[in-house]
């Protein structure tokens, strides 16, 4: 454990400096294009005043070929084996689900408080640790949301990935991980530091942890409104739709 | 006496000019609030078959959301570009995707309930939180809202941080970089055509 942690604090050294650099350019991008779209509205109409608060969305896709080959294993992958699965999963009633999705957020908890308190966030992070003693004895073991549904102490969402971007490290090239699905660099290191302080990861190993992992995955998808496939129907390139609601999501999610 | 007379009268004045102008105005949740109310009272309508509802449901988002800004702000660059035909003809298709995509999702929402926790307000734009409560989550969905003929009217939905049009826009930038924006048109009118003949969802 302390040697693969030192191995990535080394990686995570590595990447750093190219990720600061890429964060730059695609800051000066956004600005020329910003200004282009201002200077249009100068010259538009009356109702072109709604540019104002206009946000740039800053995509950097490199790999784009390769993310397209993962995005189709991946949808096949969905609609032919995960999504299956969790629609037969429904049979169990939704109650229970929720609650084992309660359960495994409850086990995720010093993800939250470690990088609420990474960034400076200590009422947050003070919520999580109240919300994870609350819920795991009254709450019994965390498969009931007690604290939100009683004391109205509610999840805030905080990864590793929203700490780098906090102290300003830009998301890098977007990737599609394999399973996961879609990432960038930075939240993908992300990922997997969140994934060694899942107290999952120190109850479970091996084979049993990933199957629990698998579990989680079904589940959250079993209690999804097909999301996926809205997107798939709606969109004219549902690659592209994916990689920038993303990219937005996750910009929106550093900056809350 | 009669000065005071007079500032009576000016300061009656400014009141009911003051309340007419309250009253010409009305809050933007209100009226979000309105539109989602309705939306929701037809989709808890057992009366309704399916297509009369989804009818019913577009008039109702059609008198709501304000499709031609939302186009301008999805194409940027590209609408000042687009002759006057590309631009009505770009507004209509884009209207029906709209339509289309909001009215499948909030089918899928039946037992959730909606609340309102604020609004934000900038002189002539303002934008409404909603919240959708679902079992297992809570879901932020932001309408943008801007003063349109004494009506607010919506020009982006921004569902857990993001936002539609940038959305949109992006996807759609990419298109008319490659096929043009004629390419674009015809791409979106075959997508309207597979969604008519789509079969209704199940699970």
């Amino acid at each position: 454990m302390g040697t693969s942690m030192q191995r990535l604090l080394l990686l995570l050294l590595i990447f750093a400096i190219p990720l600061a650099g890429w964060a730059e350019d695609a800051a000066t991008t956004a600005d020329t294009d910003a200004a282009a779209a201002s200077q249009a509205a100068t010259e538009e109409e009356d109702d072109l005043f709604l540019f104002e608060d206009e946000e740039e969305l800053d995509v950097w896709d490199p790999i784009e070929p390769v993310n397209r080959g993962i995005f189709w294993v991946n949808d096949k992958l969905y609609f032919y084996l995960m999504k299956p699965v969790a629609r037969g999963y429904r049979r169990v009633p939704e109650p229970w689900r929720v609650s084992v999705k309660n359960f495994f957020s409850n086990l995720a908890t010093p993800i939250r408080f470690i990088n609420s308190g990474l960034q400076g966030k200590f009422s947050d992070a003070g919520n999580e640790l109240t919300r994870f003693i609350v819920n795991t004895t009254i709450g019994i073991g965390g498969f009931f949301d007690t604290a939100k549904d009683h004391f109205n102490v509610r999840m805030k969402d905080e990864d590793t990935g929203q700490t780098f971007g906090h102290y300003g490290l830009g998301p890098g090239p977007y990737l599609v991980l394999p399973i996961l699905g879609p990432s960038n660099l930075r939240d993908g290191i992300g990922l997997f530091i969140d994934s060694r302080m899942d107290l999952l990861y120190y109850i479970s190993e091996g084979r049993k942890y990933y199957g629990l992992k698998a579990y989680d995955k079904v589940n959250d998808l079993s209690l999804d409104k097909d999301t996926y496939e809205g997107i798939k129907k709606d969109a004219l390139d549902p690659y592209l739709f994916v990689r920038d609601a993303f990219l937005q999501y996750r910009q929106n999610k550093v900056e809350n | 006496m009669l000065k005071q007379i007079s500032n009576l009268l000016f300061f009656v004045a400014m009141l009911s000019a003051f309340a007419a102008f309250a009253e010409a105005t009305p809050s933007p949740t209100d009226e979000v609030r309105a539109s989602v109310d309705a939306v929701i009272a037809l989709l808890k309508d057992d009366q309704l078959d399916r297509d009369s509802r989804r009818e019913k449901m577009r008039v109702v988002i059609n008198d709501r959301f304000d499709f031609r800004a939302m186009s301008q702000r999805t194409l940027a660059t590209n609408w000042k570009k687009a002759s006057d035909t590309e631009k009505q003809q770009f507004t209509d298709l884009f209207a029906q995707l709209i339509q289309n995509s909001y009215v499948s999702k909030i089918e899928s929402y039946t037992n959730e309930t909606v609340e309102y926790p604020g609004e934000k307000l900038k002189g002539r734009k303002a934008v409404v939180n909603t919240l959708i409560i679902t079992s297992s989550a809570e879901i932020p969905v932001n309408y943008r809202v801007y003063l349109k003929n004494g009506k607010w009217r919506v020009y982006d939905v921004i569902i857990e941080g993001v936002s539609l049009i940038s959305n949109y826009r992006s996807s759609y930038q990419q298109i008319v970089k490659k096929d043009g924006f004629p390419g674009l048109l015809a791409r979106m009118e075959a997508k309207i055509k597979e969604l008519e003949n789509a079969p209704p969802e199940s699970g």
